[in-house]
């Protein structure tokens, strides 16, 4: 299933609440969570990600990666975490108003 | 905002191992999705090429990521630079054109236009000074003392009278200005001493303490920067006077200037206490609230209630009120409107200037921006690209200006004649210098812009058609342009009639005969101080020594008179004329009175026209004499033979001491080269009654042009006669000329300078216009001298493209030029704001610059070679 418009930076950053990971990690990682059920286009992982690190909501360091490669790996800063929780906040919203609707009709 | 600027300045300046880090990431991501799937059991062929279908596109994902940077504005943006620099520098005639007139327009207008600010816009730097005014009427201090007690709407009111003091506390003698005040003048003004105290009203009565307040300057030169003055005496005229005050270094009365300050009821108590000696210049400070009408209201009918009250002294009052910045910009107000005018007219040339050369050039590159929309670029892009060039234009132009402003100023500053004096702060104005160049840039962009946008929108097709074929590009564009190019003539046009106006006036006044020959001829100031020069006869004895002694030195030829033509000083008389109808007490026609010691019309070359001049027998004990001017004859004994006619002065008893006629001598410009002559009487030094013509003015021809050697000589051989008597104010005769026709030069030159300028912008528009044109059309010029049209066809094809142009500006500017020049009348010496002869003249000369200035690039059009025209198609 692919993401609605504008949740894909709600889930990375909860994704990289749980802790540092590299790219292609993260798209594992939804992808498990969400029980196979979201995917992630994994092209437009990348540019998102940047676009995050520009906003300051993660940052980026080199790293050693399980196999012993030179790895990128991002993590939630403290801004980020504000951003998350506010996402969050708005998704809740925006879904219990859409269950709202479906549910009076 | 600031971390996001950071980011993307790092990601900019880091670009390379950006990159390289990008390339990393993703070959890492690329290989563990692959990793994924080989131990899936794919190949690991397979598995790579499967990891990439998963990721997409991966240069597509690359610059996605790039743009996420946020690098790209920037980058574009230095782009842009570049490749507008590039293009600028590839047409370096329109890039100087352009800058030119941007830092002509820019550099001129803020120049001008801090002066004209200082003047006109800024402030008088006293307290409220909107509350300020000035009488124009001078008054005596008993009556300045009546009005105050009554008017209800003054709050306070001040007086000054300008005299010379000698003050002997130095190494030489020296004449100061001292200022005769009231206790009211300085709190009228709201100024502080800087040091010490201003006089109490206690201490501005007849009898009270010798107290003096000095200038600033008085204080640095003479007192050398005394903090410890407050409490000493200095020696003024005779009398010691204790400094109580110093007045700071930026104070400047309104229109007079004093070195001290003194008490007027103190200084001279016997004349301020006569109601009908009216010397005094008065100021007043409304009450806030009040309007000038009330105030003006109140004054009239304080006069009226004086006039009834002192019928002897107090005839014909009648003071106006003049708010006090307007009384002292009153001579020069017309002058710099007339020049705020021409400043507004070159920077509407210069705008529309900018504006053609830019919608010219963007209107040349109709086909490269076609081709290169064609080709995808957005007209945003384009927009983008020629803002930048603008911009680059603009910022050029203006750093261009910056210095020419600066270097106008200063140039200003050392023009400026003596009625700009008091404005010794004009200095360039940063504010003025930004508006300026934001007029012109934001002219510059809309214009750019305009035409850009134009092209870019344009039907595609269409336009890539029509500039393949080289024809003229759209017609209205063109009318635009025309009607810019004509304007520029037609703004131009008013200029230089004004211009011209100005230049004929000032040649005419040059050419006036100041009724004396002013060569070589150097003139010193000399008065003697009452204390010991008291009566009539010691005066007489020290004139007659100091005139033989100085014709004693070798050359030298010397007379003395009270105030010297054009020196800008003159004292009036009633005159009474022996066996005329009487003439009620008061009314007496009024003439200049000169007093003359030596053969005044010999030395300065004053032409007799009857009777005889003076001789050294016209002394004390002989029957009174005088000399009249020619004027005086018109207007008092027209039809009468002067010579033997006897005048007097009027007199309260009528017992008269007449002088008799024996001369009469050609006119002398007293008050100005552009002023009319008035009647004037002069009569020897030796049979005057008036004690107080204590001054006279040495007047002294040397055959050559006079030395500074001759005016030490000149000092010295005043001070063995008398070593306490000051020398100053020495001026040659010429000096005194010149100044009198500063303002005049002033006046020309500024709006000289303006014009010259409109004349070289509207020379480069046309230039500018006709050139393109001419490039445009090569293939046109190529096809009609393909079908045989001569040479000199084309070029007059060229030529008349730009004259009509210019033609039609010059008869729209006529019109213009006289409404216009209607209100330069007062500046106009003996020329008419409408004089045919300028009209004509400025028409030609512009006509003519329009031919030379659209001739250039036509011979370049007839020099197109038809095989090369057509086959570059």
């Amino acid at each position: 299933m692919d993401l609605p418009q504008g949740t894909l930076d709600l889930l990375l950053l909860r994704t990289l609440s749980l802790g540092p990971l590299h790219g292609w990690a993260i798209s594992e990682r939804v992808q498990q969570i969400s029980s196979d059920v979201l995917r992630i286009q994994q092209g437009s992982l990348y540019p998102a990600l940047h676009r995050l690190e520009r906003r300051g909501w993660i940052k980026a360091h080199w790293g050693l990666s399980e196999n012993n490669r030179r790895a990128k790996y991002y993590e939630l800063t403290k801004s980020g975490k504000r951003q998350l929780e506010i996402e969050k906040d708005a998704w809740q919203k925006l879904t219990a108003a859409v269950a709202q609707v479906l549910a009076t009709s | 905002m600031f971390a996001d600027l950071l980011f993307r300045l790092r990601a900019l300046l880091r670009r390379n191992s950006a990159e390289n880090d990008l390339d990393e990431e993703l070959r890492f991501h690329l290989d563990q999705q692959a990793a994924k799937h080989q131990a899936r059991g794919l190949s690991a062929e397979e598995a790579s090429r499967q990891a990439r279908l998963d990721f997409g596109g991966t240069a597509q994902v690359k610059d996605e990521c790039r743009d996420s940077w946020g690098v790209r504005f920037l980058e574009t943006m230095l782009q842009d630079v570049r490749y507008a620099i590039r293009t600028l520098r590839r047409s370096p005639g329109f890039t100087a054109c352009a800058v030119m007139t941007l830092a002509l327009g820019i550099g001129a207008n803020t120049a001008l236009f801090s002066v004209i600010d200082r003047v006109l816009l800024t402030p008088l730097p006293y307290l409220e000074p909107q509350n300020l005014v000035a009488a124009v009427r001078n008054d005596s201090s008993t009556d300045l003392r009546d009005i105050q007690r009554q008017a209800r709407t003054v709050a306070q009111g001040g007086a000054i009278n300008i005299r010379p003091m000698d003050y002997t506390g130095g190494k030489e003698p020296v004449q100061i200005r001292g200022g005769f005040v009231n206790a009211g003048f300085f709190p009228t003004f709201g100024v502080t001493p800087m040091l010490g105290r201003w006089m109490t009203p206690e201490e501005d009565v007849g009898g009270g303490p010798d107290y003096a307040v000095v200038s600033y300057q008085f204080w640095q030169n003479f007192l050398s920067h005394d903090p410890q003055i407050i409490g000493k005496t200095i020696p003024l005229s005779g009398k010691s006077y204790t400094v109580i005050g110093v007045m700071p270094s930026d104070f400047a009365l309104p229109r007079e200037k004093a070195d001290v300050f003194v008490s007027v009821w103190v200084a001279d108590p016997n004349a301020e206490s006569a109601r009908g000696v009216h010397s005094m210049h008065p100021y007043w400070r409304l009450k806030p609230r009040v309007s000038i009408a009330q105030a003006q209201a109140e004054m009239s009918a304080i006069d009226r209630q004086l006039m009834k009250d002192h019928p002897d002294t107090e005839k014909n009052r009648q003071t106006r009120l003049v708010p006090l910045q307007k009384a002292l910009v009153a001579n020069i107000r017309t002058a710099l409107l007339v020049l705020f005018g021409a400043v507004g007219l070159v920077l509407l040339i210069a705008c529309a200037n900018f504006a053609v050369l830019l919608t010219a050039r963007g209107l040349a590159r109709r086909r490269e921006f076609s081709i290169r929309t064609a080709l995808g670029a957005g007209s945003g892009r384009l927009l983008r690209q020629t803002l930048t060039e603008s911009t680059l234009l603009s910022l050029a132009g203006g750093a261009v200006g910056l210095l020419l402003a600066r270097w106008g100023t200063t140039f200003l500053v050392t023009l400026r004649p003596a009625a700009l004096d008091r404005f010794n702060g004009v200095r360039m104005d940063l504010r003025l210098f930004c508006f300026v160049l934001g007029v012109s840039v934001v002219t510059g962009i809309l214009f750019g812009m305009a035409s850009t946008w134009a092209a870019a929108r344009g039907d595609l097709a269409e336009s890539l058609k029509e500039s393949a074929r080289s024809t003229t590009a759209g017609a209205s564009n063109h009318a635009f342009q025309k009607s810019l190019i004509s304007a520029e003539f037609a703004f131009a046009l008013v200029l230089l009639v004004g211009a011209g106006l100005l230049i004929k006036a000032f040649t005419r006044l040059r050419a006036v005969d100041p009724g004396f020959n002013p060569d070589n001829v150097i003139t010193m100031h000399v008065e003697l101080p009452e204390a010991r020069y008291a009566g009539i006869p010691s005066q007489t004895n020290f004139r007659r020594e100091l005139q033989a002694r100085l014709n004693a030195l070798p050359g030298v030829e010397t007379a003395m008179i009270t105030d010297l033509p054009l020196g800008g000083n003159y004292v009036t008389h009633g005159i009474v004329i022996d066996g005329h109808p009487p003439v009620p007490v008061g009314s007496e026609p009024d003439a200049q009175t000169l007093s003359v010691m030596g053969d005044y019309f010999h030395v300065l070359q004053i032409p007799l026209r009857a009777g005889r001049a003076f001789t050294p027998a016209d002394r004390e004990g002989q029957p009174p004499v005088a000399i009249v001017n020619e004027e005086f004859v018109r207007q008092f004994l027209p039809h009468q033979d002067p010579l033997g006619v006897r005048i007097d002065w009027p007199r309260n008893d009528g017992r008269h001491v007449w002088m008799t006629i024996v001369g009469v001598v050609a006119d002398v410009k007293h008050l100005g080269l552009n002023q009319p002559v008035e009647p004037a009487v002069y009569a020897p030094y030796a049979q005057t009654d008036e004690r107080w013509r204590r001054w006279m003015t040495l007047v002294i021809r040397t055959p050559a042009q006079p030395t500074a050697a001759l005016v030490e000589d000149v000092k010295k051989v005043v001070w063995s006669l008398d070593g306490q008597i000051p020398v100053g104010e020495v001026h040659s005769m010429t000096d005194l000329m010149s100044a009198s026709l500063a303002q005049q030069k002033f006046n020309m030159l500024l709006l000289g300078i303006f014009a010259g300028l409109a004349l070289l912008l509207a020379s480069v528009g046309i230039y500018g216009l006709v050139s393109y044109r001419v490039s445009q059309r090569v293939h046109e010029i190529g096809l009609r001298m393909a079908l045989g049209a001569q040479p000199r066809h084309v070029m007059t094809l060229a030529v008349a493209d730009g004259a009509k142009l210019a033609l039609f500006g010059i008869a729209v500017g006529i019109p213009g030029a006289l409404a216009l020049t209607r209100e330069m009348t007062s500046l106009l010496f003996e020329v008419k704001p409408t004089d045919p002869a300028t009209f004509l003249f400025v028409a030609s000369v512009l006509a003519l610059v329009a031919l030379a200035a659209s001739f250039i690039p036509a011979r370049r059009a007839m020099r197109v070679d038809p095989l090369v025209a057509l086959r570059n198609e």
